[in-house]
């Protein structure tokens, strides 16, 4: 019954986002995020995808097809682009009830199933004044802290790395202010370090402000972006505050040269988190990752490479669960994964109007143990020391790219062009 | 500026910091002996090893031990072990399966030894209660769920008031509550009280005497009276007073009776730890000599490991510690432990035990392999030790008894 639900949603917001993105289509050119002059903007997007993993768990395979990434977005500009609203809708909650394989990935309860996102992704409203090569903003809502790198959902690949909660804080309610003069930009914001315990969760009012982050960008020139952040945490996983808080480093390369049918992109980013017990350090992780792509005449070939430390917690009856809140704040241990993973694309294509991106991600894994001893070996828990992963699929998009996640205002690249699809 | 500066000025610093951060690595052999005399070693009799999950807590009587499992290993932590423990090597002679549970947390026996009863995690949380007629085959009585169980019962401890028994049930997660079972009809346990504590677990109780004190981890150790002569009920606790332990993560208590002293508590502080590798946290000593006032005095630290379980050999005046990765601890607590030389205490007026030569005793810290010492339990003279890692250990303390 609960497969037949779920087949029924799928349909319907298939359903939905083919409705959505005849009505974006109809209102603007595919791709891009159409530039400042552009008054209004929206788009759509999902993902099906079947995903083959061997083994998943315990030796066993694992073999599912759901639909992801299905998002809404729209942006306002208004006094020549110096004020936007921008926001998107996630409906993974509907589609990703019980979160997508993605072997290695954590964090909100779940762990080697990627966790759905909140409905209200993203909502803020910036305002930017510019005059000369200087540049400031504020942006008020929710969505990225200005800490670390793009969101993985605007990258090469569907399937997430192990260190988004390491690299990323999304879905916050936040202030941030953000200066940018010439080649450089500096952003600090404010925000609840509360992460979100559910697809429908919002911000616990309580902890707004009660958590920071701040980065420094340099664009040097010849589609090189330089960045370098720092946030802190106070209780990511414990909404009541009494948590473990968590301090995060993070700096990247980031690399993105052409537009239209011809474009290059390349990351390469360290990521560190640490959790601290009044003050003082109990666990680390850390995280380096390179990724790019190329894409030439409709065939785009992406590589990442990734090696991320994650911590084992206890797991629930359904073994791709964790408790939250936790009942104490141990872990049963540290695994490092190494994965590297190859994705081709082809494309676009039209689907009933829609831009259509069939693709294919195979991922080659080795989690390992990185504090011995501990109660987590992860040999004897996946039954096997190394894991196979193959995703295939299409990505369904229509309107305006919703560009990159993860900035806004200032700290967004001088006189960007407009980004292609994914802004990767 | 050239592009090269650029990005050595904005990347150096926090690769210097990466660089220069501390790593989590294998920390080796924990523990450090203290100052003062040189602790005895408590030898091993034998060892029953369990090798498909990790073990939990341990209950003995009458040459029989119980221990539980834990979470996941090859199976799942559904277990309560049966042991016939009447010879020095532990003999595994059955097993009870839970229905549902993936850890069995904690185990206790009754005060006149009839009745078994079993704490289970996670959700849904029960507590399960056992006819100890035949200890060897203990039979289910009556599994007490309800919704106030169900985040999952993390410990449990059985009292007894006014010839009533109760079991006090420690609730996590959120809303973490303490909820008083009464079992005086144990195949019909009925709920006396739900009532919300600790920041933000209660983590363990202890009952003795009309008192009840609860570990509420950053809230310290609060006290309460539960029957005469302190007033109050299992139904309806009276607030006697709290005292914030130094660092938190106040995680278990015992309240030691010595002779017609009752003067101190101990409180055993539990921080953040990967099982299997490392820990720590301090022993905390409260002077509860004003019940409404109680009063921290002195601690012991292990370098390299932190305290979990306690158990005492009252009569002699012996605090056995699980010390996790640092095995068993023995430390003799008899006398006045808030009375000490300047050296011997701590910049905040603390009373050091290990600077007083307060560690009489060590085991399983230094027999070749690791060891990840849950709980301890006494019998004579002789000390059982559940490690997660291996099974049940039984030691010989019979140097220390006096």
């Amino acid at each position: 019954m609960r497969r037949c639900s779920n087949a029924i949603r799928v349909v319907a917001l298939a359903g939905a986002g083919l409705l959505a993105g005849h009505v974006a289509a109809a209102a603007q050119p595919a791709g891009g995020d159409g530039g400042p002059e552009k008054p209004r903007l929206w788009g759509a997007q999902a993902v099906v995808v079947m995903t083959h993993t061997a083994p998943a768990i315990a030796g066993e395979t694992l073999t599912e097809t759901v639909l992801t990434q299905p998002v809404l977005s729209a942006a306002l500009r208004a006094w020549g682009g110096r004020l936007e609203l921008r926001g998107m809708a996630n409906l993974e909650g509907l589609t990703l009830e019980g979160g997508e394989l993605n072997p290695g990935a954590w964090g909100e309860g779940f762990v080697d199933r990627r966790h759905p996102h909140t409905l209200l992704h993203e909502v803020v409203g910036t305002v930017q004044l510019e005059r000369g090569p200087a540049a400031a903003s504020l942006t008020v809502g929710k969505g990225f802290a200005p800490y670390g790198t793009d969101d993985p959902m605007a990258r090469p690949f569907v399937k997430f790395p192990v260190n988004h909660h390491l690299a990323q804080i999304p879905e916050r309610a936040l202030v941030i202010g953000a200066v940018r003069y010439g080649p450089a930009a500096l952003e600090a914001g404010l925000f609840n370090g509360d992460e979100p315990e559910g697809p429908y969760d919002m911000p616990a009012l309580s902890r707004l402000g009660d958590s920071w982050a701040a980065r420094a960008t340099v664009w040097p020139g010849a589609g090189v972006e330089l960045s370098a952040s720092h946030a802190w945490l106070n209780s990511p996983e414990h909404v009541g505050g009494a948590g473990l808080d968590r301090r995060l480093w993070s700096a990247a390369v980031r690399w993105a040269r052409g537009a239209g049918p011809r474009r290059l992109y390349a990351l390469a980013e360290w990521a560190r988190g640490d959790e601290l017990h009044l003050g003082e350090r109990r666990f680390g992780f850390e995280s380096v990752l390179v990724e790019g792509s190329v894409a030439v005449n409709g065939l785009t070939a992406a590589l990442r490479l990734e090696r991320t430390t994650r911590p084992e917690e206890e797991r629930l009856a359904d073994p791709f669960r964790t408790p939250r809140p936790h009942a104490d704040f141990n872990i049963l241990g540290q695994t490092r994964w190494t994965i590297a993973t190859l994705r081709l694309e082809a494309g676009p294509g039209q689907v009933a109007g829609l831009r259509a991106l069939p693709f294919v991600e195979a991922a080659y894994l080795r989690p390992t143990q990185a504090a011995r001893p501990s109660l987590f070996v992860p040999g004897e828990f996946y039954g096997a020391e190394r894991l196979w992963s193959v995703a295939a699929g299409v990505r369904l998009d229509a309107g305006s790219g919703h560009g990159r996640m993860g900035r806004y205002g200032a700290a967004l690249p001088p006189a960007a062009p407009a980004p292609g699809h994914g802004g990767h | 500026m050239s592009v090269n500066r650029w990005v050595a000025a904005v990347l150096v610093p926090f690769l210097a910091a990466g660089c220069g951060s501390e790593r989590v690595t294998d920390p080796g052999p924990g523990g450090g002996d203290p100052g003062g005399g040189e602790p005895i070693a408590l030898p091993v009799l034998g060892h029953g090893p369990v090798a498909e999950r990790y073990t939990a807590e341990v209950a003995v009587r009458d040459g029989w031990a119980y221990t539980t499992t834990w979470g996941r290993r090859a199976e799942v932590g559904n277990a309560v072990k049966i042991w016939d423990v009447s010879g020095d090597t532990p003999v595994l002679v059955d097993s009870l399966i839970i229905d549902g549970a993936t850890t069995t947390g904690d185990v206790q026996i009754s005060d006149d030894g009839s009745l078994l009863v079993v704490a289970t995690e996670l959700t849904p949380g029960s507590l399960v209660v056992f006819d100890r007629s035949d200890p060897a085959r203990p039979r289910q009585l009556s599994r007490f769920q309800a919704a106030s169980t169900r985040n999952g019962v993390h410990t449990v401890k059985l009292g007894r008031v006014n010839g009533r028994l109760y079991a006090f049930l420690a609730v996590n997660p959120s809303p973490a509550q303490l909820v008083v079972v009464d079992l005086t009809e144990p195949s019909a346990p009925e709920q006396v009280l739900v009532r919300p504590m600790g920041n933000p677990f209660v983590h363990d109780v202890f009952v003795r005497d009309g008192l009840l004190f609860t570990a509420l981890w950053h809230d310290g150790l609060t006290i309460w009276g539960i029957g005469p002569p302190y007033g109050g009920s299992p139904a309806d606790p009276v607030l006697l007073g709290n005292v914030k332990t130094v660092g938190g993560s106040a995680h278990n208590v015992w309240w030691f009776h010595d002779g017609a002293s009752r003067r101190y508590a101990f409180v055993g502080e539990e921080k953040p730890l990967t099982l299997g590798q490392s820990s720590a946290g301090d022993i905390h000593v409260v002077d509860i000599t004003n019940l409404t006032a109680p009063v921290e005095v002195a601690f012991f630290r292990l370098e390299s490991a932190g305290t979990h379980n306690f158990v005492m050999d009252e009569p002699s005046g012996v605090l056995y510690a699980a010390y996790y990765n640092g095995g068993v601890v023995a430390l003799d607590v008899r006398g006045n432990l808030s009375s000490c030389k300047a050296e011997e205490r701590a910049i905040d007026g603390r009373c050091d035990l290990a600077r007083m030569g307060r560690q009489i005793g060590r085991g399983l810290h230094d027999i070749g392999r690791p060891v990840y010492v849950w709980g301890v339990q006494l019998a004579g003279d002789d000390l059982y030790a559940s490690d997660m890692l291996s099974g049940l250990f039984k030691l010989d303390v019979s140097a220390l008894r006096r």
